[in-house]
């Protein structure tokens, strides 16, 4: 059980960096972007495809990641041109539309459940530390230094560039970031861009655990915005230990043979105990004002 | 007399669909500062975003120095020489002193300049902004807006909330702006203090101009400023404009 628990912890890395992007593209662009895993989605199979026609992988990695920025890009421009006055819920909305037609177009190019599980390269399965009984995949310790790799990158990014202190201002004041010259809507297709990029990547660290079709990855969106309640689409930090603590939970689940097949509800679990635990205290804050 | 920096002609503005703005027509001179007064709700702030590109223009042309500006976004109006400084003084609260500086530096933009017109700026400038008393986070926004370099500087209710003694001396640095050749749009509340630096003055009354012309007309005449303000019985020639004004409103 401790092993599976730790087995986890490689796709919890990931789910961290995949709630790390919903929050910052929330907070940096004011989107709940629904479509980011599709977008990513959408790069990894670019890059098996490439491999699977004999292209070195490493270059097939840049060109899925220049893929998945490009396409996010794309999209954000569109959003930023078309949806800018708009609601949040309007901005989400048309996410969702994007990632069912992602989804659909992805099933149809790459196969769906039974007839195009693609091989990923999978350069890390092998056990790497045994301590006791325990036995830690190497996949782990990738998947959590990619994760905090990520995640001091994009801190340093943020606080000790002037690139990263316009996207704050913009963050908090966006008329006013436009107001004193900062160019927001270049920024944010560079935002969508960056997070399309890293998204993919993400998508390719976990493809070989899940299983290789387009459906399933694309639909890491539900673990993803799971991860980003936990942070309440605000904290960092938090957003990062949600990812971890889903990664766990599924890990133990698969454990379990009674509940494994239920494996795939936990992220919705999580959301539902989220939104009970905030209705909660948001009645009792109410109740405590009057 | 000097080309205007800053020319409107016909510009009416839109908030939330409404049309809050009709028709104003008004120039703005480099190295002078022009008032512009009104009740609240006259419709100043809107003018303001309307020139600025945070509300969306109706009708009309806004010139910065002769080239149109009222089809760029606000960045780019920023980029082309405007310079606005919002009501309600809004900083970068999450960011410190220094950094809402440099978010807005431009190449030929100066943080030293800034630091010398606000010496308490640079003692404070790795505080965070939403630390600042109010008068200094009104030298922040003040200083933020000169350090990308404008031509014109839009200024709306400086004083609001200010004790007497600092809105003194912000209204100096305005002078001090004017000096550099700046043309400075000064929204105030307290009306004689802005006449009295300023070379031009505007009213606004419901979105519409009812009164253009030198600032000595008005200085020290509370019953005309009152009468432009609410409306009331004609006075002069501006007046009758602004029943016409009036009637075709109601
Ligand atoms: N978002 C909005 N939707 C509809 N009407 C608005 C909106 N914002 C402002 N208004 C209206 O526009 C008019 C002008 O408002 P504005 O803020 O420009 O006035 P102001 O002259 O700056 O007043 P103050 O001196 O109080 O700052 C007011 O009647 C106000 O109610
Ligand atoms: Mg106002």
């Amino acid at each position: 059980m401790v092993n599976s628990v730790i087995a986890g912890l490689s796709s919890g890395g990931a789910y961290a960096l995949l709630g790390l992007c919903v929050v910052l593209t929330y907070r940096l662009v004011a989107v709940v972007n629904f479509a980011m895993t599709a977008v990513g989605a959408m790069g990894a199979f670019v890059m098996v495809s490439l491999t699977d026609r004999g292209v070195n992988v490493w270059l097939a990695l840049l060109i899925g990641a220049a893929t998945a920025a490009l396409l996010s890009g794309v999209f954000g421009a569109a959003l930023v041109r078309w949806f800018a006055g708009h609601r949040e819920r309007t901005k989400a909305a048309v996410t969702v539309a994007l990632y069912v037609a992602l989804t659909a177009i992805g099933v149809r190019l790459f196969g769906g459940n039974s007839t195009g599980a693609h091989r990923f390269p999978n350069p890390f399965g092998d056990p790497v530390v045994t301590v006791g009984s325990v036995v830690v995949p190497q996949s782990v310790p990738v998947a959590i230094g990619f994760a905090l790799l990520i995640t001091v990158a994009v801190g340093l990014l943020l606080t000790r560039t002037r690139l990263g202190l316009k996207l704050q201002a913009l963050s908090e004041r966006p008329g006013t970031a436009e107001v004193v010259g900062i160019p927001a809507p270049r920024l944010a297709v560079g935002v969508w861009a960056g997070v399309g990029a890293i998204t993919m990547l993400v998508v390719v660290l976990v493809a070989p655990r899940l299983g290789g079709d387009f459906g399933t990855l694309s639909g890491l969106i539900s673990t993803a915005l799971a991860v980003a309640m936990v942070g309440a689409f605000r904290s960092l930090p938090l957003t990062l230990l949600g990812g971890l603590i889903l990664g766990c939970l599924e890990g133990l689940s698969s454990s379990m043979d009674s509940i494994q097949k239920y494996q795939g509800v936990v992220p919705f679990l999580v959301i539902l105990v989220l939104l009970w635990w905030r209705s909660r205290r948001e009645v009792w804050d109410t109740a405590h004002s009057r | 007399m000097t080309a205007p920096a800053l020319a409107l002609a016909g510009v009416g503005v839109d908030r939330a669909e409404v049309q809050i703005i009709h028709d104003v027509s008004l120039d703005a001179a480099p190295g002078a500062v022009t008032v512009i007064l009104g009740a609240n709700g006259a419709g100043k702030t809107t003018l303001m975003d309307g020139i600025a590109g945070l509300a969306p223009l109706r009708s009309g042309t806004i010139r910065l120095d002769g080239k149109p500006i009222e089809k760029l976004a606000p960045y780019k109006r920023a980029w082309a020489g405007l310079g606005y400084v919002e009501q309600a003084r809004t900083t970068f609260r999450t960011l410190t002193v220094e950094q809402n500086l440099l978010v807005s530096q431009s190449g030929d933009g100066d943080l030293g300049t800034v630091y010398r017109l606000f010496p308490e700026l640079e003692k404070r400038r790795g505080l965070q902004a939403g630390h600042l008393s109010g008068g200094e986070q009104q030298m922040l926004v003040l200083g933020r807006a000169l350090v990308s370099a404008p031509k014109v500087v839009l200024i709306d209710e400086m004083s609001l909330g200010l004790a007497p003694l600092v809105v003194r001396r912000l209204m100096g640095t305005v002078g001090e702006l004017a000096g550099m050749g700046i043309a400075v749009v000064l929204i105030e509340q307290f009306a004689n203090l802005a006449l009295d630096i300023g070379t031009h003055a505007h009213v606004l009354r419901k979105g519409r101009v009812v009164f253009s012309g030198p600032c000595e007309e008005l200085r020290g005449d509370e019953q005309r400023l009152h009468r432009l303000y609410f409306g009331g019985p004609p006075l002069s020639a501006a007046k009758t404009d602004a029943g016409a004004a009036e009637s075709e409103l109601e």
